[in-house]
């Protein structure tokens, strides 16, 4: 029987891992992951779990461990935050080029300087261009489930892509909540085993990773796109058989909230996402029609669904919760790709956007009163004043 | 709704062109013609079966395994696909028997190719 537990992001993500029998396991302590692998280490002891686990000597390494997993033909799983997540920068371009679809479990926190516990998603949002899936989770059983789902679309043979399942730190990784584990039948019939395409074999022996030509770095490039515009699909029937076989609700890329009929619409990922949710119940009490978009998957980009979701709003805010300094609308990263994704619209939301939930800062009830202020007098002027608010400065 | 918004259009990568999935090859293998790596090379060396004793010092000094040994003609073979042109087996023949000779002066010179790069 699924049982309900109340447990953190971390603890969430290991049982995730857990029941996906995770084979190689590749740590390196930085909080707030660390608790991840903290649990994981435990249940490797206690026998609950048949994995190698292996102490890296730092995130590089970590990675490449997991990339070398995954080419024997292991279900691999490591994971990291902050700047142990740029640390291991070098591994992503290889272990999405060589197709090795190993996952990694991020609970944000800020990047240095200075040193700072707290969360932010700029650690992972740095990554988004190196061919790896990635999105946000927004509560621990989210996390749970975003792991059993990248695990699957990842290794369909139509994806063979490493995964990025995320978290925001504390807010979520830290703070229990409950979740519901699925049982080891219903993982069964989700996941299926790991199917490596050429692993390193001693009876086949194969080569991993050589020198291409530069003429051979185009077709590599174009082959790893073309299989982007396949993975929406793999989402798509993956989401499906999750919320049939688990008797979840998930939209596979954009969680829509009061959105029919809003005239006004937070567009927000992760754990302030749940802040914002009451904020629009407690908006539409006043009289604004506010909705919320959150965002599932940052790769690939859900650009049709997005302006499907959005389209009919008058004005939309990007809550940030990353940076992306001298940029184009000198804010965050999410406002660049949500403007491009309604620009062919022929009538398209006004699009602010909102820095927030920078360095582990809350973002507060007040913040959303106030980003909705800004939103409701943009939709009386009918124009976007700035592009970018820093909230409280 | 909206108004149809435009796709991502299609990649196909032409046949003549395309990379094996995730760049994974046979092995192990001496020479392939997946993944050639001699595009950069100048000069390639050239032996003096003559001087050479077949020390199998050049075979092993390079780092790319581009010399073999042809045990039945009892000779060296040189491994055009991967040789960088380094020139440490040059360096490292005790007889003299390698000398460097640049690209140019060979029709089938890496910088004569249709398609070098």
């Amino acid at each position: 029987m699924a049982k309900e537990l109340m447990m953190t992001g971390c603890r969430a993500a290991a049982e995730g891992a857990k029941a996906a029998e995770v084979e190689v396991i590749c740590s390196y302590p930085i909080r707030p992951y660390t608790a991840i692998m903290m649990e994981l280490a435990k249940m490797v002891a206690n026998g609950e779990l048949n994995a190698e686990f292996i102490h890296g000597e730092g995130e590089h390494a970590q990675v490449s461990v997991v990339l070398g997993a995954c080419a024997s033909g292991a279900r691999a799983y490591t994971g990291s935050s902050g700047v142990g997540v740029t640390y291991a920068m070098e591994v992503y371009s290889p272990m999405a080029g060589g197709r090795y679809p190993a996952q990694m479990s991020i609970a944000d926190r800020t990047l240095d300087p200075p040193g700072d516990f707290g969360s932010e998603h700029t650690d992972a949002m740095s990554t988004r261009d190196q061919g790896w899936l990635l999105g946000w989770a927004c509560s621990p059983q989210e996390v749970y489930d975003n792991t059993l789902i990248n695990y699957r679309v990842g290794e369909d043979h139509r994806v063979m892509l490493p995964q990025m399942v995320c978290q925001d730190g504390y807010f979520i990784s830290h703070i229990p909540d409950k979740v519901i584990l699925g049982d080891q039948s219903q993982v069964k019939e989700f996941l299926p085993p790991y199917r490596p395409i050429s692993p390193l074999s001693t009876t086949e022996p194969v080569s991993h990773g050589p020198q291409i030509r530069p003429d051979q770095g185009a077709p590599m490039d174009a082959a790893r796109a073309q299989t982007f515009l396949a993975v929406p699909k793999v989402i798509e029937e993956a989401t499906a058989d999750f919320n049939r076989i688990f008797g979840r609700n998930y939209d596979p890329f954009v969680e829509q909230y009061k959105l029919e009929d809003a005239d006004i619409a937070f567009f927000i990922q992760g754990a302030h996402s749940n802040t914002c949710r009451t904020s629009v119940d407690r908006l539409r009490k006043q009289g604004v029609k506010a909705g919320m978009a959150r965002l599932r998957w940052v790769r690939p980009w859900p650009t049709h669904q997005l302006a499907n979701a959005l389209g009919h709003v008058k004005a939309v805010g990007v809550v940030e919760t990353s940076t992306s300094y001298g940029g184009a609308m000198r804010g965050g990263n999410l406002v660049h790709e949500l403007r491009a994704s309604l620009y062919d619209l022929e009538q398209r939301p006004l699009v602010t956007s909102f820095m927030a939930g920078l360095g582990g800062e809350t973002i507060w009830p007040a913040d959303f009163d106030y980003m909705a202020k800004v939103l409701t007098e943009m939709v009386k002027e009918k124009k976007t004043r700035n592009y970018v608010y820093w909230i409280g400065m | 709704m909206a108004k149809e918004l435009p796709g991502y259009g299609t990649i196909n990568v032409p046949k003549d062109r395309a990379v094996p999935f995730g760049a994974v090859t046979p092995a192990p293998v001496c020479t392939q013609d997946l993944f050639q790596t001699s595009n950069w090379r100048i000069v390639r060396p050239v032996k003096d079966d003559e001087k050479c004793t077949r020390c199998l010092i050049c075979y092993m000094s390079c780092p790319d395994a581009c010399w073999i040994y042809q045990e039945e003609q009892d000779l060296m073979e040189w491994v055009a696909g991967f040789c960088k042109g380094c020139q440490i087996c040059i360096n490292e023949c005790p007889t003299g028997a390698l000398t460097a000779v640049a690209e140019l002066d060979f029709p089938d010179g890496v910088i004569r190719l249709d398609k070098p790069f």
